[in-house]
Order: C-alpha cells, then sequence, then structure tokens
C-alpha cells in the first residue's frame, strides 16, 4: 500500500495503488450508482416505456397524460410553484440585506446576528413545526400576546400555504446567508473604497460593485433553496393545507397511502423537470469550487 | 487647555445591526422559547401569557410512554448504524481519493455529487420504486439504506478535504527517519485529519437521527423513529406538553453538534462545499 505524500497533482505512486484505489473507492461508488443514477434512469425509463392494453410493452405517455389533464394533480403543481418562487424571493430580500451587513460590520452585535442567522441549521425541521404551531397556531403565543394587548386575533397561517412557507424561509436562512457571505468576500474593500471615493452612495455601490460581484452566489442560493423547497416534505406535510398540497407530500401520498408508485413515479420525474436547470447549475457551481480549490 | 490632538470618529450607533439582532431573536430564538416553556408547563391556559404552574410533571408522563422510548431506541440505532456502515466505506474510500492514483478517480469523486441535482423527496419516490420490488418497504434495512446514501457525499467529501489538509513534509520526515507507513498513518496523518473527520461522523450522526422523509416514505408503519413519532404527537396528540417535552429531548443531538461545528460552518469552507 502506498501511502505517499498527498500529491493531488502529481501522481508518483506505484502502479500497485491502482487496483487497490479503486477497490478501496468500489462500495461507495456502486452504492451512489444503484440508489441515485439507476433509479433517475429507472424512474424515467419505467414511466414512459409501459405495459399497454394489448399486453405489449412500448412507449407510452399514460401517466403524464394523466397527469396535465387532472385539475388536482395541476393545482398541486401550481401550489408547489407557487410557494418555491415567492419562498425564493422572500429568501433573497430577508437574506441579503444581513448577508452585506455582516461582510461589512465587524462588531460583537454583528457576531450575535451572524451566530442567530446560522442557528436554524440546528433546528431540526420537526421542531420548527411544532414552534410554528405553538407560535403562529390558532392560540399560540402570538395569538395570546396581541389578546394581552386587546387586540383582535391573526388570521392563522397554519394549515393554509403561508405555512410551509414561512417555515421553509425560516429553515432556509443559515445557508443562503452563508452562500451569499462567500460570494461577498470575493468584494474587495478596495473597490468599495474606490468607489466610495469618487462619490458614489450606498444604492450606486450595491448596484455598479457589489451586485454584479455576486451574481453567481445570487444564483447559487436560489438554486439551493429551490430545489429544497421544490419537493418539501416534512414542513408542507405539517404545516399545509391538506388540499391542494405541496408535490412532496401529493408523491408520498399518491405512493404509500394509494399505492401507486407508478403515478408517485412520474410526479417525481416531472419535479426533476422543472428543477433540472437550477439542479445542473448548482451541481456545476460546487464542482466547479472543488476544482478550484 | 491642552487640546485633544487625536482624531475621534464619533461613535456611530449601530442602528441596521441593532434591527437585524431585534428582528432576528423575535423570529428565530423566541418560537424555541415558547416550545421550551411548554415543556416545562404543568398547567398554561389561554389567555395566560406565561404558564400558570411550572413543573417537570409532563417530563415524567412522557418518559414513562413506551411508545417514546420505542422511538428513541430506534432512532439512536438507526443513527448508530449508518454512521458506522458509513464510516466504514467512506473513511478509507476518502483516504483513496485523496492519496492514491486510479482510472477515473476525477469521475468517480465528482459522482457522488448528482444526486444534489435532483429535488430530494423525487429522489427517494424513485428509490422507493426500486426498493418496492427488493421487498425493502417497511423495513429496518430498508431505512438504514436509503439514510445511507444521503451520508456519503459529505462523509466522502470532507474526509478527503481532511486527508489532503496533512502537511506531506511531516509525513515525508517520518518516512525519512524509518516509520512504517501505518505508522506514519497513524502517528502523522491521522491526528492531523482527525478533527475534521471527527466533525464529519458527527453530522453524519446528528443528519441521520433527524432525517425525517426517507424514514417516513420507507420505514411507515413499521419504523417508527423519533421525528415520526413527533409528526404523529402534532398531528393527533391533543397534549400539547407530551410535544414539547419530546422537542426538548430531540434537541439534545443537535445541541452537541451545535457546540463541536459551529466553528467549522462560521468559516468560509463550508459554505464553498454547499457551491458558495
Amino acid at each position: 500500500m502506498s501511502l505517499a505524500p498527498a500529491s493531488d497533482i502529481v501522481g508518483t505512486q506505484k502502479s500497485r495503488g491502482r487496483p487497490l484505489g479503486l477497490l478501496l473507492v468500489a462500495l461507495p461508488v456502486l452504492l451512489v450508482f444503484w440508489m441515485v443514477i439507476f433509479p433517475i434512469i429507472s424512474a424515467v425509463v419505467t414511466t414512459l416505456w409501459q405495459k399497454g392494453s394489448d399486453g405489449q410493452y412500448g412507449l407510452s405517455l399514460r401517466t403524464y397524460q394523466f397527469f396535465f389533464s387532472d385539475p388536482y394533480s395541476l393545482s398541486n403543481l401550481w401550489l408547489t410553484l407557487w410557494v418555491t418562487i415567492v419562498a425564493a424571493i422572500i429568501l433573497l430580500v430577508v437574506c441579503l440585506p444581513i448577508a452585506l451587513y455582516l461582510r461589512f460590520a465587524k462588531s460583537r452585535l454583528a457576531s450575535y446576528v451572524q451566530g442567530l442567522s446560522i442557528f436554524p441549521l440546528f433546528v431540526p425541521s420537526i421542531i420548527l413545526s411544532f414552534a410554528f404551531i405553538r407560535v403562529l397556531g390558532p392560540n399560540g403565543a402570538f395569538d395570546i400576546i396581541l389578546n394581552a394587548l386587546h387586540l383582535p386575533k391573526i388570521r392563522t397561517p397554519y394549515l393554509t400555504p403561508w405555512g410551509p412557507l414561512i417555515g421553509l424561509v425560516w429553515d432556509h436562512i443559515p445557508l443562503t446567508v452563508l452562500i451569499l457571505l462567500a460570494g461577498l468576500g470575493a468584494v474587495s474593500d478596495a473597490s468599495i473604497e474606490a468607489a466610495r471615493d469618487v462619490g458614489a452612495g450606498r444604492g450606486r455601490l450595491l448596484w455598479h460593485i457589489i451586485l454584479p460581484r455576486i451574481g453567481n452566489s445570487i444564483l447559487v442560493a436560489l438554486s439551493f433553496s429551490v430545489l429544497g423547497i421544490f419537493s418539501a416534505f416534512t414542513l408542507p406535510y405539517v404545516l399545509g393545507p391538506a388540499a391542494p398540497e405541496m408535490m412532496g407530500p401529493f408523491m408520498q401520498r399518491t405512493f404509500r397511502d394509494l399505492y401507486d408508485p407508478d403515478n408517485a413515479i412520474t410526479q417525481a420525474v416531472i419535479s426533476f423537470f422543472f428543477c433540472i436547470a437550477f439542479g445542473l447549475f448548482y451541481v456545476r457551481s460546487v464542482v466547479k469550487n472543488q476544482r478550484a480549490r | 487647555m491642552p487640546v485633544d490632538t487625536t482624531f475621534k470618529p464619533p461613535r456611530q450607533v449601530d442602528w441596521a445591526g441593532i434591527g437585524f439582532a431585534v428582528v432576528l431573536s423575535i423570529v428565530i430564538i423566541f418560537p424555541l422559547i415558547v416550545v421550551g416553556l411548554w415543556a416545562f408547563a404543568n398547567v398554561w391556559r389561554y389567555p395566560n401569557v406565561i404558564p400558570q404552574e411550572f413543573g417537570l410533571r409532563f417530563w415524567y408522563q412522557t418518559l414513562s410512554r413506551p411508545d417514546v422510548w420505542e422511538s428513541i431506541t430506534t432512532s439512536v440505532e438507526l443513527a448508530v448504524s449508518v454512521t458506522v456502515i458509513s464510516s466504514i466505506i467512506c473513511l478509507p474510500a476518502a483516504f483513496a481519493f485523496a492519496r492514491l492514483k486510479f482510472p477515473f478517480r476525477s469521475l468517480l469523486f465528482f459522482s457522488f455529487i448528482a444526486g444534489q441535482a435532483f429535488p430530494k423527496f423525487g429522489l427517494l419516490v424513485a428509490i422507493a420504486g426500486i426498493f418496492l420490488s427488493l421487498n425493502l418497504i417497511g423495513t429496518f434495512w430498508g431505512v438504514v439504506l436509503i439514510q445511507l446514501v444521503g451520508t456519503l457525499l459529505y462523509m466522502i467529501w470532507i474526509p478527503v478535504a481532511a486527508f489532503q489538509g496533512v502537511s506531506p513534509r511531516m509525513e515525508e520526515a517520518a518516512r525519512d527517519v524509518g516509520a512504517s507507513p501505518l505508522r506514519v498513518f497513524w502517528s502523522i496523518t491521522l491526528p492531523q485529519a482527525g478533527p475534521t473527520i471527527g466533525a464529519a461522523v458527527l453530522l453524519t450522526f446528528v443528519n441521520t437521527f433527524y432525517e425525517t422523509e426517507g424514514a417516513w416514505l420507507i420505514g411507515a408503519p413499521a419504523v417508527h423513529t423519533m421525528p415520526i413519532l413527533m409528526i404523529s404527537f402534532i398531528n393527533n396528540q391533543p397534549v400539547i406538553q407530551y410535544g414539547a417535552v419530546l422537542s426538548a429531548i430531540l434537541w439534545l443531538p443537535s445541541f452537541f453538534a451545535l457546540l463541536f461545528a459551529r466553528r467549522v460552518i462560521s468559516g468560509g469552507s463550508f459554505a464553498r462545499g454547499f457551491g458558495a
């Protein structure tokens, strides 16, 4: 076994290492091919290549035709698209100012703000769901406070599309802030000062100097949240309306409660289709970053 | 009269910081405090602002429920099995990716990211379709397998970075004075890469512990983990305190992750791992 130093680029290892290397990585690689790549291909193939009425296998769009002509399936798809788009916009609007503040502030208050914005990473979605209901649900903490102030109760977002939406935004704040902050690291202090010296105000600084440099990070953050939100399961299942439902609970119900794997897998392929551009962009940026290291 | 010659910039109040701190405290910390209050409330009736009576009554009641203990045991068994299997198959592979030369090394290394291009629950449904024909639905090992797949990416990529970060000079020096390859690995490589690998193992355990979607889709109705019990408490349990106490217990692994991993996460390399 060759334990030569980490010559990542120039390989000086003896040829003896070759079969050993392949052997050591074989199990996880096989697992990825069997449980990630094969299921995706199989999902596309089994939904397109089905047994026809004559008992012969052939190309068939039957399950897709059903999905796109079924009003209930379509309203689930629209709800999912709506939640995804609105949540992604809210995330950017909320997280970009936080990231900008953290990039330029150095005080102890700033580290408190950073700690808070990362904190949701350490709160599992299921605890978040419970907390959400206790705060914004009927007779929750919010109602208690409003009542104590002699104000009318709120219309609770629990079991409406706003329920999972608020939960998903909460859940995605940490990584959005971290990704944007890492992008803002590429904006040099010198370029900011130079722009200030020639009299650029805050708005122009943001628009002409900062935003063009972090465009890529914004797209990465956006892709990451779209992928996470589009097929989210726990928060929509617990906090969302029973009908229409988001794609995650819809797929789960079709697969487990209705025992209809064909249609469930069709729904999965349709959600792949709607996310593929974001998915490929996201993976491409991760790969690019890894290579640049 | 002495003139103060040093220039002091006027102390500016950091209004933006105060604003963010206040709003984030309310949005992020307040809901968790409410759950904490519920866990220690013997009586809390609307519309009282704070509980009428504090106490541990519901801790005793929750901890005497057999379904709670069953879920704790299942969750720990699952998370331990997945973490151990993942470590056994991933750490040697990570070492190979970092140190050995073999065909398709780069392609195979990047194959672990493939799953990230797809929405997660859709991928789980596609995998469940395969499990259906293998009779793995509703079994413990089906859940182990699906959760194992979710750990591969970080259990390979983080340790690879750790192995590559070990200084080659120290290893060379050790070999020069006659240390055997195994000795070099044990005394030089492992102590340097250890902390990062430890963080990866801890994160794997914690993430598996909280994994809900695969366990629910594949494991139901036979496998009851703590998050799944929590879902049923939220949906069907009229006694609010049971859910609150279970939340508090459920949060413990995250608390440890918070203690050990915050430094890792605040550093820029963590965000870069997510493509930033």
